[in-house]
């Protein structure tokens, strides 16, 4: 209830009219030349995020990657933001190798030796840091054009990566629709330990030098708000990439045709170039408040690997710090035409082969979530964010050899990964 | 503006016509960069994301400040330029959904110009509250482009930026500009009133579109501050005629306000005024 004694209704005009007059009798090349200047010295509006990611391959690799992001926005629309990333990598990746029945012994590029079990598939344990810092500059260019520009640098023990992007989007019918056209450039150096390898041979050394590997990017992307709450989106993109594009570790198995015992390995050889292309399309609906995405991408390379994804999350908002968005996605590609399990003793060797599970047939499913939320009178957002990723290939395959059979080929590897953010302005 | 934004003037001079035109246009962008809370890179989006530190403000932005701490005071905090956050709980579909009183409760918790720290150029914004100038920015957008037209013709002009307009002048042969008051369930298909309009603004509140049905009660999309629901049995369009855009479109907010009492206060007013 209001007590207070409702004041004299001309006075509350009087008190408008006075203060919209005050408001209204500035000059007006005032307003609009101290606008900019003036707001300028007001408070930086800068922006940091900070967030660590901890990955873990069951048996193999984890990766502890914590991130710093800077974002600082000036006034006039343009932002210029850097990022700081350090990965701290450990583990053991399979080798590409099969697993033979007896425990297997091998002499890594460093001179160390290492030993799998018998009936396991045989891994090689590294551990690796690696830093990268991106940076990038967004500007618009009037009411309905923004450009962004930016740059990569990464480097880790036998891995550099340099790369330039630039993409501009366009807001149409009333910013109903936006059209984004972007591409980019990489430019990468390999360098194995040891040396590089001839492919397809018993680690022969044939070249200390560093390898290159070039990237080239176009995408293009078609944005629509369809009704208040449902907005659709298609992009497409292809990207060239030339040079070395082989894993120097991986290594192929080399079976005896009738027993499918290993006798040797042999390195990995894949070709010079590689063509991926992929479409997208997805959408957001928006409900009262929850909001549902979702959205199905087909992807396809010049090596033979096709691959569809498809991802749904739903944002359920509690109030108007707290949401919990649940996340799941199915991951399903075929094999690189150079795939393989394994080769025969005796037959003539192919140009390509690759035994890295990554190019070999394999689903995935991913479910996870993440759970958003501020404390009152405690600046800045927490998210927290967890995903099990269960990866699987074909653990039998049909083509398999004498003792191959018995094993498990590609047994399915539990992936987990927690990351926690928090972001704040100041 | 988000909204269709006109500009008459009568005169026969197509390049004066065209450059008042453009005057108004970007004053209007200029206003609407500068003061709207969907943009990222502006001087409300850093006062909102300011997290309690103190922000200090350009004198337009603090002119508007001082006019918005004036209709808080002289409206017994019924006028409140912090209450936007409110409607992130509200979605005015014309559905029966309607938030959960603890959702309000806790959005209410940052919803209170009397928090709010103004010691002119400077305004600390406690952390989680955010202001917001819709309620007026497009009624002073409106007096401002016809500030600036008026200083440059002695023609008589009509600004209208979505049905907040300002008039100046008689026309020619004594005639004056005409304004139709929309039927809100037939928005621009009818009028239900015409008024004849010499200087001054006109600005309307209302619920035409946007709404929730709510214990089979139709809930307008304007927020009582102090509730943080929408008022209810308010009539479903308050327009009003003042002196400025300015005036009249805060007078009809605050009318608006009143729910049932809405005739009886502007009446109280001694303003022009049609309700519908």
């Amino acid at each position: 209830m209001q007590l207070e004694k409702p004041k004299p209704p001309s006075a509350l005009r009087d008190a408008l009219h006075t203060a919209a007059l005050a408001l209204l009798l500035v000059p007006a090349a005032t307003q609009a030349q101290t606008a900019p200047t003036t707001a300028n010295t007001s408070d930086s509006p800068d922006r940091i995020d900070v967030t660590s990611l901890f990955y873990g391959e069951q048996g193999r690799t984890s990766i502890f990657e914590p991130v710093v992001r800077f974002t600082h926005l000036m006034q006039d629309g343009q932002s210029l933001s850097g990022q700081f990333g350090l990965d701290v990598i450990t583990g053991a990746s399979p080798t590409g190798e099969l697993p033979s029945g007896q425990v297997q012994t091998r002499t890594s590029a460093s001179g160390r030796t290492i030993t799998s079990s018998a009936g396991t598939l045989p891994t090689a344990p590294f551990s690796d840091r690696r830093f990268a810092f991106d940076g990038d500059w967004k500007k618009p260019w009037g009411r309905v054009v923004t450009s962004t520009i930016g740059g990569h640098f990464s480097r880790e023990k036998d891995y550099q990566s340099l790369g330039a992007s630039g993409m501009i989007a366009t807001d149409l019918e009333h910013r109903l629709l936006t059209i984004t056209i972007g591409g980019g450039v990489n430019r990468d150096t390999v360098f194995p330990v040891g040396g590089t390898t001839a492919g397809l041979s018993s680690s022969a050394i044939i070249s200390t030098a560093s390898n290159q590997k070039s990237v080239a990017n176009v995408l293009i992307g078609v944005s629509r708000v369809m009704s208040r709450r449902w907005m659709l989106a298609v992009n497409a993109s292809e990207s060239h990439e030339n040079g070395y594009l082989t894993e120097p570790y991986k290594l192929v198995s080399v079976l005896n045709p009738t027993s499918g015992v290993p006798l040797t390995s042999l390195t990995e050889k894949r070709p010079s170039t590689r063509t991926r292309s992929s479409v997208m399309g997805s959408s957001v609906y928006h409900f009262t408040q929850d909001l549902l995405y979702s959205s199905y991408r087909y992807y396809w390379d010049t090596w033979g690997i096709r691959s569809h994804t498809l991802d749904l999350k739903y944002r359920h908002q509690f109030d108007d710090t707290t949401y919990l968005e649940p996340l799941l996605r199915f991951y399903t590609q075929s094999a690189a035409n150079f795939y393989t399990g394994g080769l025969l003793q005796g037959n003539p060797l192919p140009d390509f082969a690759s035994s890295d599970y990554r190019l070999g047939a394999l689903n995935t499913i991913t479910v996870g979530g993440t759970y958003g939320l501020r404390w009152n009178d405690f600046p800045g957002d927490w998210t927290v964010r967890a995903q099990l990723i269960r990866q699987s290939g074909n653990s039998s395959p049909p083509n398999a050899i004498g003792v191959q059979r018995r094993f498990d080929l590609s047994p399915p590897v539990n992936i987990y990964a927690v990351v926690v953010g928090y972001s704040f302005g100041y | 503006m988000a909204s269709p934004c006109s500009v008459l003037v009568e005169t026969d001079d197509r390049a004066e016509a065209a450059e008042l035109l453009a005057i108004a246009e970007e004053e209007a962008r200029r206003i609407e960069l500068k003061f709207s809370r969907y943009r990222r890179d502006n001087l409300v989006y850093r006062i909102n994301h300011s997290e309690g530190r103190p922000i200090e403000v350009d004198e337009e932005t603090a002119l508007l400040i001082d006019y918005a701490t004036t209709c808080y005071a002289m409206s017994d905090g019924m006028f409140d330029i912090t209450s936007g956050v409110l409607r992130r709980a509200w979605t005015f579909d014309g559905s029966t959904r309607v938030p959960s009183r603890h959702s309000v409760q806790r959005l209410l918790k940052h919803v209170g110009w009397s928090r709010v720290q103004w010691s002119n150029p400077t305004l600390t914004l406690p952390a989680g509250m955010e202001i917001d100038f819709g309620g007026i920015g497009k009624e002073y957008a409106v007096d401002r482009a016809a500030t600036m037209i008026a200083q440059r013709t002695r023609s008589s002009f009509v600004v209208n930026f979505g049905g907040d307009l300002f008039v100046r002048g008689v026309r020619r042969g004594d005639r004056t500009w005409g304004v139709g008051i929309d039927d809100p369930t037939r928005t621009g298909e009818s009028a239900l009133y015409r008024l004849d309009a010499t200087t001054g603004g006109i600005a309307t509140s209302g619920d035409a579109r946007r709404f929730v049905v709510y214990r089979g009660k139709r809930l307008g999309h304007i927020l009582n501050p102090k509730t943080g629901w929408p008022v209810e049995d308010a009539p479903r369009s308050v327009t009003v005629a003042g002196r400025t855009c300015l005036e009249a479109g805060t007078l009809s907010t605050l009318a608006y306000l009143q729910g049932p009492r809405a005739r009886t206060y502007l009446e109280e007013l001694a303003v022009q005024f049609w309700i519908v």
